[in-house]
Parts: C-alpha cells; structure tokens; sequence
C-alpha cells in the first residue's frame, strides 16, 4: 500500500502533505502535553516494532500469506496521536532508507496508513470492546476487526485517490498524466487484495497479539484503556470525522445541484438539457432573468467550483456538491472542538520503576532479553 | 570520612513485589565497593536507587550529604549536577548505546548537560582516544562487537568525568581479553577519588577490583567484608548462590563443599 | 539491512555529491524529485533522467547497483501495473488484437508512468547512497524538522537492527525446534505469539532505554550536535538544481 513517486500528481501530493502536515502537527502536541520525554523511545520502539511486522508473512487461511501493518495494535497499545506518530515514522524511514514509498506520497502514504488507519483502527477497537472486561474475548475480536476495517480504510482512500488522478489530471489528448486508472477500476483492483489478504493478515496479527497480551501483559492493556471511556459526543465525531473524510467522493457526483446555477450557467446553451433533466422535465427560461442577471456580479469567489485554478477539471461536469460545502463548513466549526476532545485524557502508563521486571513469559520459554 | 552514599533502611518494591528490603549501608567516597549476588538478588535494583532513576518507597538514601528524592532531582540544576557526579553503566549495552553513531554516543551525555560545542568535541576526542575507540567513532552500533559496545558505553559515561561510577555486570558476556581490559581500568582507580561500586555474580574478578564486598540476597545483605573475608567463606557463597555445591564420592561416602577456586582446600579424611 | 551497508561504502567515496554539503544534497536532489512529478513531457522526464544518470556516475555510484536495485524492479513491478493501462485507457487506437486495441493514450500514459517512479527512484537512491544516515537527519534538523522527530527518526532506525535480529533469531529457534511440518493455524500461532513476544520486549526495551537516557541528563529535550557549513561551492550547486529543476519543468509543462 506504499504508493511510489509518481502515481499522484503534484496537487494531490500537496493536499495530502498538508493533512499529514497538520495530523503530525497535532499528534506532537499532543503527545508533549501528556507523557513528555518518556514518549520518545516508546514511540520509537514501537515504530521499529511495526517496522519489523511489516515484514513477516503472515500464514493465513487457504495456504496464502499477507503482510500486515500492525496499525491496530499501534493505536489499540499507545493510542491513536502516538500511533500516528509511530507509523509515520516507519513509513519515513521505508521511504527514505528502503525505498519503500516516495518521498513526494510520503504525505499521502502517511495520511492514508498512519492517521486515517489508527484512527479508524482505534474507533473500530472502542466502540465495539466497549467498556468490555480487559481480559475478555470480546477485546481480541473487536482488535481484530479493528484491524481488518482499518487497513481496508487506508487501501480504500489510496484507490481513491489512485482513482481520481486520471479524471482530473490528464493532458489534452486524454492521457492519463498520472495513475491511469479511473476508480472504476482502481477501486476493485486494489480492494480485493486487502479485502482478502492484507485484511486477514492484520486481523490475525492485531487478534493474536491482544491475545498474547490479554494472557502474559494485560496491565500494559489495562494502562492503555485507563483513559477515559468514550463517550457518545467522542462517537459523533468519530462519525463526522468519516464523513469528512469522504467528501472529496463528492466531486465526482454527475449533474448539477438543483437551484445552484450561476448566471453564465443559465446562459450557456450546452448546460440547458442538464437543467431541464434535473428539472422534471420542465425548460429552463430562454434567457437570464434580470434580477439573477444584476445580482450576480455583486461577488466574485477566490475558488469558484471549490476548486484551486490549477486544477482543471473536466469541463462537462460541474463541481457543486452539496457534500463538500457540508465538508467545508464543518471544518471551519467543529474541526478545533473535534481535535481537542478526542485525545484531551491524560495518561500515564509508563512508570520509570522497572527493574528485575520479569521477562515477559512466552509459552515455549523464551527469555533472551535484548 | 566523606560519605559518597549513605542508606538507611532503603526498601523498594516493584508493582508490589519488595526488590529491596531495609538495606543500610555506608559508602566513603574513593571506596571501591562490590555487590555480590546472583540473578534476582536486588543489586541492579540497588544500582538503580543509587542513581536516582527510581527511589525508595521507604527508608532514606543520601548521596555526598544530602537527600536524593524524585523532588530534589526536579530542579535542573541539582538534576544536572547529580547527573554529571555520578553515572551507570547498563548491564545491557544495546539499552545505553541508542545513538546512530559511537561519536554520537558519548556526545550524547555532554550534550544534554549544556557543555559548549568546542568543550564537548574536545573531550569525546580525548576519550575515545583514551579507550582506543578513535577509529570506529562513525560505525553504527549493529556494527560493533560485544566488547566495543561494552567500551563505547563505559566511554559515554566516563567522558562526563563523574565521581561515583557505578557498573551493572561490567564483565559479563565478554571474551576473557576484553574482560581484562576492563578490569584494568577499575584497578586504575584504586587510591583515586573515584567511588566505583560495581555488581557481579563473578567471583574471578572480585579480588581485584573491590576493597569492600557486599553480599545480597533477596533484596538484603547478608554480609559483607574484605574479599578476603567473604571469598574464603564457602557456606555463605552456597547460600547466596554465588557458587555450586560440588560433590564427589569415595567409596561410598559422598563428600559435598562448595566449589571454590583457590580460595580454600579441602582436606578430608576418609576411610575406605 | 544489506542496503546500510552498500550506503557506508559509498557515502566514502569521492565523489561528486559526496563533495556537497548534506542539505545541498537533500534539497537539491528533493527538487529534482518534486519537478519529475510536476513535468507533463516525456522528454522532459527522460532529460531528468539521464541528469540523474550523470549524476550517480559523477558521484561514483555503481552502475550495476542502480540497475539491479532501481530499475530493474521499478520496470517490473511498475510495468506490470501500468501494463493494462495500453488497452483499457481510451484514445487512438494504434494496434488490436482480439479484442483488445492498445491506445496510443494508453502506451503514453504507461511511459509516463514508469519513467516517473524509475527517475524518482534513482535520485532518491543517489540521496540515499551518497549520504550517511545520520547526514540525512542532522539536515532534516537544520531544515526544520522538530528536534523530537529527529531523535525518534535516529533511535527507531538504531533499534529497527536489534529487533530483526532478535525477530530472528526467535523464528530461528522455533524452525530448529520444529519437527514435521507445522499446519498453517498452528503456524499462524506461532507468528502472532512470536509478535507478542517481540512487542513485550519492545516495550521492556523502550522503558530501558529511557532510563538510561535519563541517566545521562536526559530531561525532555534533545540536543544535537550540528556542524554543517556552507561553502561556494554548495550555493553553486544549490543553484545548479534549482535552474536544472526548473528548466526541466519550464520544458515540460
């Protein structure tokens, strides 16, 4: 699911740079606040950690392998801000160091993996353990769908935004500049791999390792649920912040929004068999009202169509869904409220007072300590 | 008599378990000390307390006078003059060396002191020059061998020149040459200022490296002494599980004393 | 972890990049990186190309390296998605057979593609060869990277070492243990419980570290020792990208 230099064009890059830009952001905050120094070499273990479980093969039902991110555990163990942190570590030095992604996606590959995942990953977790005993099964099946619907989150954003570069970035003879499937196919093709395998293989991995915890480290589970329980505000958020996360589908909708046309739509011939099919039936008027006429120079819009100028879209379809204006202004309102409750708990799970701790007991007796 | 560490009745328990039960002890600055005791028996945890990364749950513990708390260690001042006096050496190196390169390394520790950049470069110069690590200072630390690491860790902390030394299983894992440079080094300090408290289960280099033992046992001491003293006592080496029972048998009476090197002999009478 | 070692061996050579000062080579190769995705021209993106060709052999890097590595790879796995995209992108079709017409859109759409991630590849690789790892991190700090990120960067990277060998040496001991062959539910026990494993010792390990961290005046913030210094000839270089970079976008719009 590490998307290579290349496959996006440079606007998508930037937009996704400038949500993990700002999801790191946050998570840095955040993580100051609530652990301070403690936090860094926690953080940094845990990204060699998931460093090294991307890289086992997973033996899963049928004979097949997968590979798994270890996003769930991530966020279930440290909780999502230093999840983020963690995987957008892991994800930097594969692409730095192993060449394992680009360094233009890192943005993308760290918004669609590392936020989005353990977001998804720990709202899945909480919402279906609930306030579930620690030690009880329910926690192991809701850490591994947790897992299986957050890796399919993450695959599920990066076919769409593998899906929208040649609908909106392509030369004038029609090529594809960028990834050159549209999301008819971009979708599927990349969904059926993580629906099946890669879903699998995380779902495994985050079930057993809840598992093994819940039976040789359950104060470490214990610590990490210590923080408050969600509430049902926590869920709408949850719910919003999905939403949110699915509007740029909106851009795609056909048509036109029924009562949004500007004057020059009125005006322009070509648009006029779309009014009317949107319209009942019903013609539009031959020429522009006089009061649309009049009132419609009294603004002009920095970003017409919520579009940026470089990006140019397709001419014959319109850019005005209603979900993306829904999108913009929920940002502006709830955005700051959102990112304050949703990791506003205090937590103090790590004591410096270890000594002869006991090597966690593996059931065949491994102790090596390293 | 300065007192580098002084202890009164020091417990210490971990998630309810006492690693350390009403220890005292009194320990003068440029005394080489070292704590014997198997696996388990509370010296790591001792060594700990003595550097003030956990703190007792009861009991006092003073260092050059005054009280080490988790408080007094709040401000940054005391926190860096404590830091700087006295340091350990992880029994771990992999845990000590977290730095990308031995350079770094033992940079690390003057630079989280504030020293100035020319300060620190002239002294990590001066001592991997010292400890003969000048010509691997840009290896990484998967590239290092057991002895080289163990080096590069008493190297980050000897280079903040710290008064009281303490070492956690110094000589433990490393081939018999690297075992004796290491040993050199702690015999250099005999007669100096320097306070080095040392903990091992080895008995070989004892003798040379500690002018008073102590022996613990399930987080207290059970004795302590000259090396003299404490290696020629065979039943208490048995007891602390510092030494095997070693038995062999003469026709049909089986004869049992604790496997000593060199330190006692046996002589037994025995009738066939 | 091969890789680590190559990058040593040639980070000291001399060689073109290895005469420039990090950031120089960061920035300067990261330009080039950002205008083989901003060009819309094949021939544009093939000049870059052959830039960074230039470049790697300037810098003695091996040719054989690259090949195998980069382009090797990036044409096999990119082709075969980029593959597909001959017949199912629509356009003027130059050639059919069956049922199938390749587009002369979709044969460009699938140089583009693979062109792009090769160039890409290349400079990063070149970056990456050329340049000690904690180069790379010591100049992400000067570029204003926060200093926290850095250090966590610096000690995953150190630990991500340990803990693929002990990651092995546990899988290891399991196989030389093992007798018969293992079912797949019972290996798949095995792996997750080797996983748990390694994230308790994970754990244990970073509750380590940070003690002995705070053992050495650890409080809170991180301080690094930077002594990078510009010279003429690295604010030569710096401009040499950046009009390299934009030529090739100016060409290639």
């Amino acid at each position: 699911m590490h998307i290579p230099d290349g496959y996006l064009s440079p606007s998508t890059c930037a937009t996704l740079y400038a949500a993990a830009c700002a999801s790191w952001y946050a998570a840095l905050k955040r993580i100051k606040r609530s652990i301070g120094g403690r936090t860094i070499p926690l953080i940094s273990v845990f990204a060699a950690f998931c460093f090294v479980v991307m890289m086992f093969n997973i033996p899963l039902p049928g004979g097949t392998t997968g590979h798994a991110v270890g996003v769930a555990v991530a966020a279930i163990v440290l909780g999502p801000w230093a999840s983020v942190l963690a995987l957008s570590i892991t994800i930097t030095i594969q692409a730095l160091f192993f060449g394992d992604g680009g360094i233009t996606t890192l943005g993308a590959n760290c918004f669609n993996m590392a936020v989005v995942g353990s977001f998804v990953a720990y709202g899945v977790y909480r919402l279906i353990a609930a306030r579930s005993d620690v030690s009880s099964q329910r926690r192991t099946i809701a850490a591994a769908i947790a897992g299986y619907v957050a890796i399919n989150a993450s695959a599920l954003l990066a076919s769409v935004e593998f899906g929208i570069q040649p609908l909106l970035f392509h030369d004038s003879t029609g090529t594809p500049l960028y990834a050159p499937y549209p999301l008819r196919v971009a979708i599927p093709a990349m969904m059926i791999g993580h629906l099946t395998f890669a879903g699998l293989a995380e779902a495994v991995l985050s079930a057993g390792m809840i598992a093994y915890l819940q039976h040789a480290n359950v104060g470490l589970l214990r610590q990490s649920q210590s923080a408050s329980a969600s509430t049902s505000t926590s869920r709408l958020w949850w719910v919003i912040a999905v939403l949110m996360l699915l509007t740029p589908l909106g851009i795609l909708a056909a048509g036109t929004a029924w009562g949004e046309w500007t004057a020059r739509d009125l005006a322009n011939s070509h648009a006029s068999p779309v009014i009317e099919a949107a319209s009942k039936s019903q013609l539009p008027p031959g020429s522009v009202p006089a009061g649309i006429e009049r009132l419609s120079t009294i603004w002009t819009a920095p970003f017409p169509a919520y579009a940026p100028t470089f990006i140019k879209l397709p001419s014959d379809i319109r850019c005005r869904p209603c979900l993306v204006s829904a999108c913009v202004r929920c940002c502006r309102w709830q955005a700051p409220p959102f990112f304050a409750s949703a990791g506003s708990r205090t937590r103090e799970p790590y004591q410096l007072h270890r000594e002869n701790a006991q090597p966690l007991r593996a059931s065949d007796g491994e102790s090596a300590r390293i | 008599m300065n007192l580098a560490f002084e202890l009164k009745n020091v417990k210490f328990d971990y998630e309810g378990i006492p690693a350390v039960q009403g220890l005292s002890m009194q320990i003068a600055q440029g005394e080489r000390i070292v704590l014997l005791g198997a696996n388990g028996s509370g010296k790591s945890t001792l060594l700990r307390l003595l550097d003030g990364l956990c703190f007792p749950t009861a009991g006092s513990l003073e260092f050059a006078g005054r009280q080490l708390t988790e408080k007094s260690l709040q401000n940054e001042t005391s926190a860096f003059e404590f830091r700087r006096r006295v340091g350990l050496v992880f029994q771990n190196p992999d845990v000590q060396l977290f730095n990308p390169t031995v350079f770094d390394e033992v940079a690390y520790g003057p630079l989280q002191l504030g020293w100035s950049r020319e300060e620190v470069l002239r002294r990590v110069d001066e001592m991997l020059a010292f400890m003969s690590l000048a010509n691997i200072k840009d290896r990484p630390p998967f590239r290092l061998s057991g002895g080289e690491k163990k080096k590069v860790a008493l190297a980050s902390v000897l280079v903040l020149d710290p008064e009281v030394l303490l070492l956690d299983e110094p000589t433990a894992t490393l081939d018999p040459r690297s075992q004796s440079q290491i040993v050199d080094l702690i015999q250099q300090w005999k007669g100096t200022a320097k306070t080095v408290i040392t903990a091992t289960h080895q008995l070989e280099i004892v003798e040379d490296i500690a002018d008073r033992l102590f022996v613990l046992e399930a987080g207290s001491v059970i004795a302590s002494g000259t090396p003299h003293e404490i290696l020629s006592n065979g039943e208490l080496l048995l007891r602390a599980n510092l030494v095997h029972a070693h038995r062999h048998s003469h026709g049909g009476v089986v004869h049992s004393h604790p496997h000593l090197h060199g330190h006692s002999h046996h002589d037994h009478d025995h009738e066939h | 972890m091969a890789k680590a070692l190559v990058s040593e061996r040639t980070a000291a050579k001399p060689g073109l990049l290895q005469a420039l000062d990090p950031r120089v080579r960061l920035i300067g190769l990261l330009v080039l990186v950002i205008s083989v995705i901003l060009c819309r021209r094949l021939e544009a993106i093939a000049a870059l190309w052959l830039l960074a060709v230039v470049i790697a052999i300037a810098s003695r890097v091996s040719m054989a390296t690259l090949a195998l590595r980069v382009w090797l790879l990036v044409f096999v796995f990119t082709g075969l998605i980029a593959f597909p995209a001959i017949f199912l992108t629509p356009g003027d079709a130059i050639l059919s057979f069956a049922n199938l017409s390749a587009s002369a859109q979709g044969l460009r759409t699938a140089a583009l593609l693979i062109l792009r991630v090769e160039t890409a590849a290349t400079l990063t690789t070149i970056l990456v060869l050329c340049t000690p790892w904690t180069h790379i991190l010591k100049s992400l700090r000067n570029l204003g990277v926060p200093v926290e990120v850095i250090a966590i960067l610096a000690m995953t990277h150190r630990y991500i070492f340990l803990l693929v060998d002990t990651a092995s040496q546990m899988f290891e001991a399991r196989q030389s243990r093992a007798i018969g062959r293992v079912n797949t539910s019972e290996q798949r026990n095995l792996t997750s419980r080797t996983a748990g494993v390694l994230l308790g010792k994970s754990i244990e390990l970073s509750h380590e570290v940070y003690a002995a961290m705070v053992s050495r005046g650890f409080r809170g913030e991180v301080r690094l020792l930077t002594d990078f210094r510009m010279r003429f000839r690295d604010y030569c270089a710096l401009a040499i990208f950046f009009c390299a970079a934009g030529f090739a976008v100016w060409m290639g719009r």
